[in-house]
C-alpha cells in the first residue's frame, strides 16, 4: 500500500525511484504528499487520456505512466483508472506499471482515449515487499520473503485461512474441518521444527500481533500487501516471535480522489465434499450378534432375530426403530451469503479507506419441525475498518487505524463436530428419534424423545434438538501511527512511532431442557399399538434453562508499541544505505486465566536493528540483531541476543550480464543468509515462570477425609507440585541458514527458489533419564532438545499477453519441508535401536507392522505373543521385530510419513478472453500419512456405528479373508487390534481442484449506460475435486474423519464498483 | 514539531528501556512455592493429607486388583453401558491380559486404575523432611503426624512388595538433578523389603496414638492398633509360601547374583508373626474391640437365623462397627454397593439407577459350608453331590432364607447362615432395604423376564445369578422406580474376625492344632451360627479328623478366612501368600443360564470363561519402559 509508484523501465530503474523504494518504513510519507507524483512535462505536443484497469476490468488506480526514454515525464493513475498526460509527439511509447502487475509498453499516435489492461503478477523486481518494519523493493531483499498477490487469495469462504494452502511457497497448510467457526486451517511456515506448543507463525496485521482466529476473519478485500517471511534476517527483528516464521499483511489505504464505491455480493451453496456411509440397521444388528457371538458363542446376543425380521420388514418403525442418523440430523446442502463493500478517496491533507463485510455461515443441520427454536449453526460475522491518513505537516504523517470485528453465533449446544460425533455413537435401532405419542401421554407438551434402558444413551437427535448455544466475539483494534521524516537532521532520516491497542471478547450461554426420555414399555403386534415408559419423569423439563454460574467469559487485552528510527539514503548513486532501529515492547493479558501464573501479564520487550548497505544495486549487505526480553525465564537468560546476516549479488546489473544474457535472463539475484532467532515460546503456554516452582495448594485430587460421620467428613485438600523450579531454562534457538535466487526469463517467466536448513537447539523437552521410583509428581524439562528442518520453497509465473483480448497466466508454487530430531532424550535403546527418534520427522509415527489377520487359531499358537488384550483368529497379527517371541513396545517401528504432509504444492493458470476470464487452481500434498482411528470407528464398542466400508469387508468365521478391511468383529473395542499399526495407517497423498472460476465483466458500453465504473460476475467453486485413493471420508480430514465434513462450495458473486 | 519535541519523542524508548527489567518482572511475591506448604500448622496438615491421597481405595473394585483380578466377583462382558464408568483393567488382569506394555493397575507407574505409590512415598518423605519447620505446632503433634507419614510410606511399600516382591526401597528422597547413577536404583531381596517395611512400622508406632479422641473429623487416621495389625499381616505374608522359601524363582536373581526370593523355608518367620498377631489382638481388644453383633436403635425383634444374617452383613456394614479397627474413610462404600445390589422387587422391575451387575462365579457358591458348618463336599449328613443343577422348593420352614413355596436351585438349601447372608439369587430373602415386615419380607426372582434377572436387555443384569450382598447396605432404599439412595460405610480394611484368623492360623503354622487355636476359629463360627470346629467336622464331615493335623486344620482356617472375609477384598491376597492361586485359579468362572426362563433352561450350569493362571503372574510386570530407563531394573521371572 505504501507505495504504488514505481517509474520504472524494464531492466533499468530511474534513479529517484530507486530512491524512493528503497526506504522502508516512511516511503509513503513522501509518495502520498501531492504534486510529487505527476510532474508536467516541457514541450508537451498533445495530450492523452485514458483508462487503465485490471484483468477483471476493474480500474487500477495509481497505476505510473511513463514516457518510454523520457526519466520525469509520467504521470499516475487516479481512483478512477484514468489518466491526463502531456505526450511530447505522435509514437511515443507509454510505460504503464504497478506493482504486483506485469508491465505493459503502449505505442500512442493520435488522441484517441487509451483503454488498457495490467495483468496481476505475482511477482516483479519493483514491487515494494512488506518486510519486518517497513518495506523493500523486491530487487533489494536479502532473505527469504515470500509476497503474494492478495487476490490470489481469494476463495468463497468465511475464512481466510482456507487459503493459503498450496497459494504460497513456504507454507505447510491443511484444513481438518468444515464447521463454520471451526474451520480454520493448520499452517506452519516451513513445517515444525519445534516440540513446544507454539507452531504456528507469528501473524501481524498492521504491524500488530493477532491470532489465527483474526487473521480467519481478514478480509481479502482489505488486504494491500501479504507476505510471509521465512528465514533468519527476514525475522529477525521480531526477535523472540519469529522463529517459526512470520505472516506480515498491510491493509489498505486511502487514495487522493474523488470517493470510489466498492460492493461485492456472494452467495455460497455448500455441502460436503464426501458424506460417511453407514451400513443399514439390519445389518447394524445381525453384525452386532455376530460380533458378540464370533467372541463369544456362549454370549447373549443383543438382538432377537424376532426383533431383526419385524424391523427388516418395516414393522411398526417405533416398536422397531431403524434410525439413518445421518439423514435425520443433516441436510446436503446449506446457503451462505457474504457483503463486502469499501470506500475511499480523500484529498491533499487526509485520505480514507473504510470498508464493512457481512458474512453469515450456515451448519448443514437438519431443523426439525417439532421445536421452536432453530439451532442450526448460524454464524454471523460483521466487521468494519477504517484507516484513515492525514498529513499534520508537510513531514509529519499521521495514521489511524480502526478495526472491529463481531461474530454472532447460535448452534447446537457442542458445536456441529459433537452432533458428528454423536451420530457415530448412537444406536440406530434401539430406539427412535421420538416416539408418537401413546394412551397415556396423548396429553404431553413435550417431545416423547427415546431412549433405552437408564437413559444415559446418546439420542444424537434430543441432544441436538434440546438446546442451543450462542456466543458474541467482538475483536476492537484500535491503532495510531505517527511518522516524521527527519530530513531537516539528515537527508534520509525518519521516526516512526506505533501505539496499538486491541480487545477481543467472548461471552457464550446455553440454553436448553432436559428432554424426557421414553422408552418402549410393550407393543402389541395384533392391534399395531404400544406403550412407553418414562425413563427420568423426575428430571425433564419442558422450560429453558441455563447452566449454572452461567457461561464463559474472556477478555484479553493487549497493548503494544513500537518506535522505529530510519535512515535511508544512496550516496553518489552508488552507495545505497539504510538502517533501522525498533524498539518494542508488549503487554498481554488474558481473562482466560486458570491459576495465578496465567493471570499475570505475558511480555515482551525488545530492542532490534537492521543495517543493509548496496554497492550499485548489485551487491547487497544486511545485518540484522534482535535483542529481546521474556518474562518468562530467570534473570540471568531473560533477554536473548539473536544476530543474523545476508549477502545477495545481482547478477544480472553485472555489466557483462547486460550484453550477453539479458534478454534471456532478464534478472537473476543470487541470496545466502545465516543467522539466530529465538524463541520463548516453550514448553506449554501454562509453563509461565520456569525459573518458580509451580504449586497448587489446594489441589482436591490429592486430598484425604477422615470422621466418623458419612457425608460429613473433615476433608482438606491436599499440596501439589504442578512443576519444579529449574532456573536454567532459556530460549530455544533457531540457526536458520538460507540460500536462494530470484530468476525471470524473458520478463515472463519468474521462478524463485530457497533452499534452508534450519538447526533449532535447546529445545524444552521432558528429560526421559528420570525413572518412575524417583516419585516426581511430574517430570522435570531441560533446553535438551535439538531439531532440523530442511527444505527448499519454489515458486514460478507466466504471464503472457497474446493480443489486447487475449492473457494468460500460469503460477506454481512448491514447499518441502523435512524436519527431523537431532537429539532428543531417550532411553539408550542398545537393542532396539528402531525405536529411537533421533533421525526421523518431528510427526513421524510409531507403530507396529500388521502383517495380516490370523487365519485361525493353530496360527495364533504358532506365533509370537501378543500382548495388548484378548485376541485370535481374525485379529491383526503383528511383526516381531526384536525377536523375542512376544509382541510388546519394543516391536513399534517408525511407519509411514510424517503426520504433516512434507510437501504441499499448488497449481493453477488464469486465461482471459475480451470480458471473460477463466482460472482453475490445484492444490495438492503429498509423503504425510495417518492413522485411521480404530477405536472411535470401531463399530458396537461404546454404541459406535457400523462404517458400511467395514460391514463389506471384514473377517468373519464364513469368509476368512486375512486381508479384509476390518478384523474379526467385536463388540468392544479390541485392544489388540486398536495398536497403532500399518494395517490403519493411510497415505495422506491427494490432488484435489481447489478452486476453479469463471467471470463475466459489462463491457465499457453498459457501464457507461449504468453509470457503474466496473462490473463483474462471478461463479466459482472450491473443492470441487479430489484425486486420492482413500475413499471412507475425506481425506484432508486426515484420521478425523468422522467430524464435521470439509465443504465443497459453489459460489456466485457480482462486484461493482462506481 | 521543534527540536525538542522530537528529542522527547525518540527518547521515549530509551526511557523505557531502562526499566526493563522491571517491565520483565511480573511475578509478584508471595507466589507460593512448596515452601508455603510448611508455613503453618493448616497447611502442614493438607501436605498430610496429600500424603494419604495415595492410599489405595480398598473398597473400590477399580483400584484395589483383589476384587476383579482374582476370581470372586465377575461381570458380564463387554461390560461397557451407557452412563457407567467404570476402570476395569484388574478385571482384565483376570482375564489374562497382565502384559509389559503399559501394565494394568500399575501402583509402581500410577496408571491404569492404579495411585502412583512412589509419588506418595516421596511426598511422605518430603513431609518428613520439613515438618520440623512448621511454626507454633506442639512437638507432640509433630510427632504424630511425623508417625502417620511413617506409617503411610512403610504401608505403600508393603502394597508394591506384595504386588511386585522385590521392589526399591526409596527411605529417603534422591534431589531433582540427581546424576543418572544415582537415579537408577535396584530392586532389594524380598526379606530385606519386608524387614525394611516392619522396621518402619515400628517406627511409627512409637508416636501413634492408641485411639482417636475426635472422631468426627480424625476417625480413619492411623493408629497403634492399625500399625500393630497391619504389621501382624505383613509378618505372617513374610512367613507364608510365596515369601517364605518359594523356590518357583530360582533365577531370578539380582545385579550380584543373590536371589531375590530366599530359598529355604524358616519356621521362625512364623513365630515372629504369631507374636506380632497376639500383640494386635491384644491392643486391640485392650481398647474394646470385638465381634459385631447387629443392635438397631429400634430393635426389629428378629428371630435368631434373621439376627444371625444382620451380625454377618452389619459386620461390613454397620459404618465404624465394633470390629472394624481400621476403616477406610477415603473408600466410602459406594459404587461397590450400586453394583452388587440386586432388583428386590416388581415395583423396581425397570430401575436401572443402580447397576447390579457384581456377579458371584458357582466356585465361590460351592465354597460355603452346608448348614452343618463343613464344606459341602465333605457333609455326611446332606446329599450335595448329587443335588448338581436340580430344584427344591422351600418349604415355610426357611422362610427366612428362601421365599416359601418358591423353586430354586437344590444347592441353595441346607447352607450356613453366612450363604444366606452373603449371596442374593433366585428366591433369596433379603432383609430391609425399606422392608422389614417379617411376614412379607422381600425375595429375588432372577430368571430372565423376572424383576431380578435379565430383562433382555443390554445392561444391568447379573451374569452368574448370584449377587454378594454381602456389601449392601440393609439401609439402602429406593425411593422411586428410577432411583437408589445409598448409605455409604467406611471400607473395613481390617477387623477382628480377621486378626483372629491370622492368629489361629499362626498358631497351627508354629505349633499345630491346639485348643488355643480352635479357641479363636469357634469365635468366628459362633458369630457365623455354625457348629465349633471339632464339633462340626466330628459330626458331620466324611473326614471328621481333619482338624487334628496341621494339614487338615491349615485347609480348614484357610476355608474359614475365604468363607468369613469373602467379598471384601482379602481372598485375592490371601490366594497368593499361601500360592494356592496357580490351583484356584485354574478352575472356570460358571454361573447359571441367565438367559433362561424356565427352571430347567435357567438352572444348567454355563461356563463364562476358563481362566488360567501361570507362575509368573503372581508378580506383575514391571513396565517394559522402566526397564529401558533403570537398566539396574530386573523383570519379573516370566514377563
Amino acid at each position: 500500500m505504501l507505495l504504488l509508484i514505481c517509474l520504472t523501465l524494464q531492466g533499468r530503474v530511474a534513479g529517484y525511484s530507486r530512491h524512493g523504494l528503497a526506504q522502508p518504513g516512511v516511503t509513503q510519507a513522501a509518495d502520498t504528499i501531492p504534486g510529487r507524483a505527476g510532474t508536467p512535462a516541457s514541450a508537451a505536443d498533445h495530450k492523452v487520456s485514458g483508462t487503465v484497469r485490471d484483468s477483471s476490468g476493474m480500474p487500477l488506480p495509481g497505476v505510473s505512466v511513463a514516457v518510454k526514454g523520457r526519466p520525469g515525464v509520467g504521470t499516475t493513475t487516479d481512483m478512477n483508472g484514468g489518466f491526463f498526460l502531456d505526450i511530447p509527439g505522435n509514437d511515443t511509447v507509454l510505460v504503464f506499471s504497478m506493482m504486483g502487475f506485469t508491465p505493459r509498453e503502449l505505442v500512442v499516435s493520435g488522441q484517441k482515449p487509451v483503454d488498457i489492461r495490467l495483468h496481476a503478477s505475482a511477482y516483479h523486481l519493483d514491487e515494494a515487499v512488506v518486510v519486518a518494519f517497513g518495506k523493500q523493493k523486491k530487487a533489494d531483499v536479502v532473505g527469504a520473503v515470500t509476497s503474494i498477490n492478495p487476490s490470489e487469495l481469494k476463495v468463497p469462504s468465511s475464512n481466510l485461512t482456507t487459503a493459503l494452502a498450496g497459494r504460497v511457497a513456504g507454507l505447510i497448510a491443511y484444513q481438518r474441518s468444515g464447521e463454520p467457526g471451526a474451520d480454520n486451517a493448520s499452517f506452519f511456515i516451513r513445517g515444525v521444527t519445534t516440540f513446544g506448543y507454539k507452531k504456528d507463525p507469528l501473524i501481524l496485521i498492521d504491524g500488530v500481533e493477532v491470532t489465527t482466529g483474526d487473521l480467519a476473519r481478514l478480509r481479502t478485500d482489505d488486504i494491500a500487501n501479504f507476505s510471509i517471511l521465512k528465514d533468519a534476517t527476514a525475522t529477525a527483528l521480531y526477535g523472540a516471535r519469529g522463529a517459526n516464521g512470520v505472516i506480515l499483511i498491510a491493509t489498505k489505504q486511502g487514495k487522493e480522489g474523488r470517493p470510489v464505491y466498492s460492493v461485492r455480493l456472494e452467495n455460497s451453496f455448500s455441502q460436503p465434499t464426501k458424506n460417511i456411509r453407514l451400513a443399514d440397521p439390519v445389518t447394524y444388528m445381525r453384525l452386532a450378534n455376530e460380533a458378540t457371538l464370533t467372541r463369544n458363542p456362549l454370549g447373549i446376543t443383543p438382538y432377537s432375530q424376532e426383533k431383526i425380521d419385524n424391523t427388516a420388514a418395516g414393522t411398526n418403525p417405533y416398536a422397531y426403530p431403524a434410525n439413518d442418523w445421518l439423514k435425520v440430523l443433516f441436510k446436503d446442502h446449506t446457503m451462505n451469503q457474504r457483503v463486502d463493500a469499501n470506500v475511499s478517496g480523500g484529498a491533499s491533507v487526509a485520505r480514507y479507506y473504510v470498508s464493512a463485510a457481512f458474512m453469515r455461515d450456515n451448519g448443514v443441520l437438519n431443523v426439525p419441525k417439532l421445536n421452536n427454536f432453530n439451532n442450526n449453526i448460524d454464524l454471523k460475522t460483521y466487521s468494519i475498518r477504517s484507516n484513515v491518513d492525514v498529513n499534520l505537516t508537510k513531514s509529519t504523517l499521521l495514521i489511524t487505524r480502526l478495526s472491529g470485528t463481531f461474530q454472532d453465533y447460535v448452534g447446537p449446544i457442542n458445536g456441529g463436530a459433537q452432533v458428528y460425533n454423536e451420530i457415530m455413537h448412537a444406536n440406530p435401532v434401539l430406539f427412535p428419534a421420538f416416539y408418537a405419542p401413546d394412551e397415556a401421554n396423548r396429553f404431553s407438551h413435550h417431545i416423547l424423545f427415546g431412549n433405552y434402558g437408564t437413559g444415559n444413551y446418546i439420542n444424537p437427535y434430543a441432544n441436538m434438538v434440546k438446546g442451543y448455544k450462542t456466543y458474541n466475539t467482538s475483536t476492537i483494534n484500535a491503532q495510531a501511527e505517527l511518522r516524521q521524516k527527519l530530513d531537516f537532521i539528515t537527508s534520509g532520516l525518519s521516526f516512526n512511532a506505533m501505539v496499538n491497542t486491541s480487545r477481543y471478547a467472548y461471552s457464550d450461554i446455553t440454553r436448553s431442557y432436559q428432554p424426557f426420555f421414553y422408552s418402549l414399555g410393550s407393543y402389541d403386534k395384533a392391534s399395531d399399538t404400544y406403550t412407553l415408559t418414562p425413563i427420568n419423569p423426575d428430571e425433564g423439563t419442558e422450560y429453558l434453562n441455563f447452566p449454572a454460574g452461567g457461561g464463559t467469559r474472556r477478555i484479553t487485552t493487549s497493548v503494544y508499541f513500537q518506535g522505529i528510527l530510519n535512515y535511508n539514503r544512496v550516496f553518489n548513486n552508488k552507495h545505497g544505505v539504510s538502517g533501522s532501529l525498533v524498539y518494542q515492547a508488549q503487554n498481554n493479558v488474558s481473562g482466560d486465566f486458570t491459576s495465578l501464573e496465567t493471570s499475570l501479564p505475558a511480555r515482551n520487550l525488545g530492542i532490534s536493528g537492521r543495517a543493509t548497505y548496496n554497492y550499485d544495486q548489485r551487491y547487497y549487505v544486511e545485518y540484522n540483531f534482535g535483542y529481546n526480553g521474556s518474562e518468562r525465564f530467570d534473570r540471568k537468560h531473560r533477554f536473548g541476543f539473536f544476530p543474523s546476516a545476508g549477502i545477495a549479488w545481482n547478477v544480472s546489473n553485472e555489466g557483462f550480464w547486460k550484453n550477453r544474457l539479458s534478454r534471456t535472463i532478464t534478472n537473476l539475484k543470487l541470496r545466502a543468509t545465516y543467522g539466530l532467532v529465538g524463541n520463548d515460546a516453550i514448553g506449554s503456554p501454562r509453563d509461565r515462570f520456569f525459573y518458580l516452582s509451580e504449586v497448587n495448594m489446594n489441589d482436591g485430587a490429592k486430598g484425604a477425609s477422615f470422621g466418623s460421620v458419612l457425608g460429613n467428613p473433615y476433608r482438606r485438600n491436599g499440596i501439589s507440585v504442578l512443576r519444579y523450579a529449574n532456573p536454567d531454562i532459556t530460549w530455544e534457538v533457531a540457526h536458520q541458514a538460507n540460500v536462494g535466487f530470484d530468476m525471470s526469463l524473458w520478463n515472463k517467466l519468474n521462478v524463485t527458489f530457497d533452499a534452508y536448513h534450519t538447526y533449532r537447539s535447546n529445545i524444552l523437552m521432558a528429560r526421559a533419564s528420570i525413572p518412575g521410583t524417583m516419585g516426581l509428581a511430574n517430570v522435570p524439562s531441560a533446553n535438551i532438545g535439538a531439531a532440523t528442518s530442511r527444505g527448499i520453497d519454489a515458486s514460478v509465473d507466466y504471464n503472457h499477453t497474446f493480443s489486447k483480448d487475449w492473457w494468460i497466466q500460469g503460477r506454481a508454487n512448491f514447499t518441502l519441508a523435512m524436519s527431523r530430531y537431532d537429539k532428543y532424550e531417550e532411553p539408550a535403546y542398545e537393542d532396539e535401536p528402531w525405536l529411537s527418534r533421533t533421525g526421523y520427522s518431528l510427526s513421524q509415527s510409531w507403530g507396529y507392522i500388521g502383517e495380516r489377520l490370523f487365519i485361525d487359531d493353530k496360527d495364533v499358537a504358532n506365533s509370537p505373543v501378543q500382548t495388548f488384550g484378548t485376541y485370535g483368529a481374525g485379529d491383526i497379527k503383528y511383526r516381531d521385530i526384536n525377536g523375542d517371541g512376544q509382541i510388546t513396545a519394543l516391536d513399534k517401528v517408525p511407519i509411514g510419513f510424517p503426520n504433516d504432509p512434507e510437501i504441499v504444492y499448488g497449481f493453477g493458470f488464469s486465461v482471459g478472453y475480451r470480458a471473460l476470464d477463466l482460472s482453475m487452481f490445484f492444490q495438492g500434498q503429498s509423503r504425510s500419512s495417518f492413522f485411521i482411528n480404530s477405536t472411535t470407528t470401531a463399530p458396537f464398542a461404546d454404541n459406535n456405528a457400523l462404517l458400511k466400508a467395514y460391514a463389506d469387508d471384514h473377517w468373519s468365521e464364513d469368509n476368512r479373508d486375512i486381508y479384509a478391511l476390518w478384523p474379526r468383529l467385536s463388540p468392544d473395542v479390541n485392544i489388540n487390534n486398536a495398536q497403532p499399526s500399518t494395517w490403519w495407517l493411510r497415505n495422506g497423498k491427494f490432488l484435489r481442484l481447489k478452486q476453479l472460476e469463471i467471470g463475466y465483466s459489462l463491457s465499457k458500453r453498459l457501464l457507461d449506460r449504468c453509470r457503474l465504473k466496473t462490473f463483474r460476475f462471478y461463479v466459482n467453486g472450491s473443492n470441487l475435486l479430489s484425486l486420492t485413493t482413500f475413499k471412507l471420508w475425506d481425506i484432508e480430514m486426515a484420521g478425523d474423519g468422522l467430524g464435521y465434513p470439509v465443504q465443497r462450495v459453489i459460489n456466485l458473486g457480482v462486484q461493482t464498483t462506481f | 514539531m521543534n527540536i525538542q519535541q522530537l528529542l522527547l519523542l525518540l527518547a521515549i524508548p530509551c526511557l523505557l528501556s531502562s526499566s526493563c527489567r522491571k517491565y520483565l518482572d511480573v511475578v509478584p511475591d508471595d507466589v507460593a512455592t512448596i515452601d508455603y506448604a510448611f508455613r503453618q500448622r493448616s497447611t502442614a496438615e493438607q501436605y498430610l493429607f496429600t500424603c494419604y491421597s495415595y492410599m489405595p481405595a480398598h473398597g473400590d473394585v477399580s483400584t484395589n486388583p483383589a476384587f476383579m483380578a482374582g476370581d470372586e466377583i465377575w461381570f458380564y462382558y463387554p461390560y461397557a453401558i451407557p452412563g457407567y464408568d467404570i476402570e476395569v483393567a484388574a478385571w482384565e488382569i483376570a482375564r489374562g491380559n497382565q502384559r509389559v506394555t503399559d501394565p494394568l493397575v500399575s501402583y509402581w507407574n500410577g496408571t491404569n486404575g492404579a495411585s502412583n505409590l512412589y509419588q506418595g512415598i516421596r511426598d511422605c518423605n518430603i513431609f518428613l523432611e520439613n515438618i520440623s519447620k512448621v511454626p507454633g505446632m506442639d512437638q507432640y503433634e509433630k510427632d504424630w503426624w511425623s508417625a502417620e507419614a511413617i506409617f503411610l510410606k512403610a504401608y505403600y511399600h508393603w502394597w508394591l512388595l506384595q504386588l511386585y516382591g522385590p521392589i526399591p526401597i526409596i527411605d529417603k528422597n534422591l534431589p531433582i538433578n540427581a546424576s543418572q547413577e544415582e537415579v537408577q536404583v535396584e530392586r532389594m531381596p524380598v526379606d530385606s523389603c519386608f524387614s525394611y517395611v516392619v522396621r518402619t512400622i515400628e517406627t511409627a508406632m512409637a508416636s501413634l496414638p492408641d485411639r482417636i479422641e475426635n472422631q468426627a473429623t480424625q476417625l480413619g487416621r492411623i493408629t497403634r492398633p492399625i500399625a500393630m495389625a497391619v504389621k501382624a499381616r505383613v509378618l505372617t505374608t513374610a512367613a507364608s509360601p510365596l515369601f517364605n522359601g518359594n523356590t518357583a524363582y530360582p533365577n531370578f536373581v539380582n545385579s550380584a547374583g543373590r536371589p531375590f526370593f530366599n530359598q529355604a523355608f524358616d519356621p521362625q518367620k512364623w513365630v515372629k508373626a504369631l507374636e506380632a498377631c497376639k500383640e494386635a489382638i491384644d491392643i486391640c481388644s485392650g481398647h474394646g474391640y470385638r465381634l459385631n453383633r447387629f443392635n438397631p436403635s429400634v430393635s426389629f425383634n428378629l428371630p435368631p437365623a434373621l439376627q444371625t444374617i444382620m451380625d454377618i452383613r452389619t459386620a461390613v456394614t454397620d459404618n465404624f462397627n465394633s470390629e472394624v479397627v481400621w476403616g477406610n474413610t477415603n473408600s466410602p462404600a459406594n459404587q461397590i454397593q450400586n453394583l452388587a445390589q440386586p432388583r428386590i422387587n416388581a415395583a423396581n422391575a425397570t430401575n436401572f439407577s443402580f447397576w447390579g451387575i457384581t456377579a458371584v462365579p458357582l466356585k465361590i457358591v460351592n465354597m460355603f459350608y452346608t448348614r452343618n458348618g463343613v464344606p459341602v463336599t465333605e457333609d455326611r449328613t446332606l446329599d450335595f453331590a448329587t443335588r448338581g443343577a436340580g430344584t427344591r422348593t422351600a418349604t415355610d420352614a426357611e422362610k427366612y432364607y428362601i421365599q416359601p413355596n418358591y423353586t430354586t436351585a437344590a444347592i441353595n438349601f441346607d447352607r450356613e447362615p453366612r450363604f444366606y447372608a452373603d449371596l442374593g439369587f433366585d428366591g433369596s430373602i433379603l432383609f430391609g432395604h425399606g422392608n422389614q415386615d417379617l411376614d412379607a419380607l422381600n425375595h429375588l426372582e432372577a430368571k430372565q423376564g423376572q424383576y431380578s434377572g435379565w430383562g433382555g436387555t443390554p445392561n444391568n443384569y447379573n451374569i452368574t445369578g448370584y449377587w454378594p450382598v454381602k456389601l449392601v447396605n440393609y439401609l439402602n432404599v429406593m425411593p422411586t422406580a428410577t432411583t437408589y439412595s445409598i448409605t455409604p460405610y467406611a471400607w473395613p480394611v481390617i477387623r477382628m474376625a480377621d486378626l483372629y484368623l491370622l492368629y489361629a492360623e499362626c498358631l497351627n503354622e508354629v505349633n499345630g492344632p491346639s485348643a488355643e487355636a480352635y479357641k479363636w476359629i469357634d469365635s468366628v463360627r459362633s458369630r457365623a451360627g455354625i457348629p465349633p470346629v471339632q464339633e462340626a467336622w466330628t459330626r458331620y464331615s466324611t473326614n471328621p479328623a481333619a482338624y487334628a493335623s496341621k494339614e487338615g486344620l491349615r485347609q480348614i482356617i484357610h476355608r474359614e478366612r475365604l468363607i468369613e472375609l469373602a467379598f471384601e477384598g482379602q481372598r485375592f491376597w490371601d490366594l497368593r501368600r499361601w500360592k494356592e492361586a496357580e490351583r484356584t485359579w485354574m478352575e472356570p468362572i460358571q454361573g447359571w443360564n441367565i438367559a433362561q426362563s424356565d427352571l430347567l433352561g435357567y438352572y444348567q450350569v454355563t461356563t463364562l470363561f476358563n481362566r488360567s493362571f501361570r507362575l509368573r503372574d503372581y508378580f506383575w510386570p514391571i513396565a517394559e519402559k522402566d526397564l529401558l530407563v533403570n537398566k539396574n531394573l530386573v523383570q519379573n521371572p516370566g514377563w
